[in-house]
């Protein structure tokens, strides 16, 4: 997954090398404005290849000015993690919402996004603590597996997502995406005897606040309204 | 603007990388499931520590050894005796009963073996992902009781500290 992580975030930055050498002629064309909604690819593929996964996530944004763009996403998971002493389901509902801003200057009617953005982020899940382990170093007696089906329910957790993504225009307003995102936890109440290892929307936990995370959409723009680029003076 | 782009990319990838620091191995001095901490004593003088002979335990009815001298080598006896005055043996995890043999002098014809039940109730808890849970305990009793019992080298056994929650304390003093 992070070699994933890594070879996308090498294709953003040097997507990002190529936006410094644009030309730098004006030409005018109408820029247009409306609402994108799309699906993260990546969630429903992991259903299929990966068992005891399903999970669904609708992502939006709408575009306010040239450059900036509330966005949001809105998704389910329900996933099993089979750790080596624990193993656990997590279900849950999360919801983020934000802004991005395109860095990108489009050339003619390009309509792509190589964007940073923010998201303050919700979670709403429950836990089903299904076997553990006892640690006992001693290993007198061979090792305990205990079976539990215990339940925690009412669980939240709220963060913050640092993201860095790029949207191109595949055609007729079908936009292909990716972006990376750095959470860090803000609120996270955790049950009784158990811990949030994983969070719907924020995924992992580790030891500090830090957490992260990618997406990969699809998504669909309606275009709403259009309005002229600004006119530049042609410098000579 | 684009600088910020490429600063908060740059970032985000740093990050990722950053975020592999393993927490799954369970770290050497977490506390973890105690084990019961005995101390010896003299049952003359109850106040003075006394170090037995070739002291070793097994669960009952088993010939497994509980392991005092983790150093010495799985083949050799001494890995499994005690000639000090304090010990650590391991409660049972999934039963609210631990059976023990303590054999005085063993190995010699002189071996005397009492048998020691140890009631208690238990309680899983949490520790981490890596380490999973541990198992407290808290005693309730020992058998058999009262002592003296005839044929027993043990004098007398008291409950120190019921709460069996770390091995920083003694739980239990045996006199002899």
């Amino acid at each position: 997954m992070l070699k994933f992580i890594f070879s996308l975030s090498l294709v953003c930055v040097s997507l990002l090398g190529n936006a410094q050498t644009k030309d730098t002629a004006k030409v005018l064309y109408p820029e247009r404005y409306g609402l994108r909604l799309g699906v993260d690819l990546h969630k429903i593929a992991r259903a299929f290849y990966e068992k005891d996964y399903r999970g669904l996530e609708v992502v939006g944004d709408y575009r306010l000015t040239k450059k900036f763009y509330i966005a949001g996403e809105i998704g389910n998971e329900d996933k099993t993690i089979d750790d080596d002493r624990l193993n656990f389901t997590t279900k849950g509902t999360y919801f983020k919402v934000g802004f991005d801003y395109n860095s990108f200057e489009n050339w003619l009617d390009m309509e792509n996004m190589i964007y940073v953005g923010m998201r303050y982020g919700v979670s709403s899940f429950s836990h089903t603590l299904n076997t553990y382990k006892i640690y006992d170093p001693t290993n007198y007696y061979g090792e305990t597996i205990i079976t539990s089906g215990e339940q925690y329910n009412n669980l939240n957790a709220s963060w913050v997502e640092l993201i860095g993504g790029i949207k191109a225009e595949l055609f007729n307003n079908l936009y292909l995406g990716f972006s990376v995102r750095l959470n860090y936890l803000v609120s996270n109440k955790k049950p009784a005897d158990f811990d949030n290892l994983f969070i719907p929307g924020y995924n992992r936990t580790y030891d500090g606040k830090f957490g992260a995370g990618f997406n990969y959409t699809l998504s669909y723009f309606i275009p709403i309204y259009k309005k002229k680029k600004e006119i530049e003076p042609i410098k000579k | 603007m684009k600088k910020i782009a490429f600063i908060t990319l740059s970032l985000l990838l740093a990050v990722s990388f950053w975020n592999c620091e393993k927490d799954d191995i369970c770290v050497d001095g977490t506390p973890v499931t105690p084990r019961l901490i005995i101390e010896f004593y003299d049952a003359a003088n109850p106040t003075v520590l006394k170090n037995v002979t070739n002291l070793r335990v097994e669960e009952l009815n088993t010939d497994n050894g509980v392991v005092f001298n983790e150093d010495i080598d799985e083949t050799l006896p001494a890995r499994y005796l005690s000639n000090g005055n304090k010990i650590a043996i391991p409660l049972k995890t999934f039963s609210e009963t631990s059976a023990f043999e303590f054999i005085f002098n063993y190995g010699d014809a002189a071996a005397n073996t009492d048998v020691i039940t140890f009631n208690y109730t238990k309680d899983n808890v949490y520790i981490s992902r890596a380490c999973g849970y541990k198992t407290i305990f808290n005693l309730i009793d020992i058998t058999p009781t009262p002592f003296p019992v005839s044929g027993y080298w043990i004098q007398d056994i008291d409950i120190i500290q019921s709460n069996i929650e770390t091995e920083n304390e003694v739980h239990v003093k045996i006199y002899f």
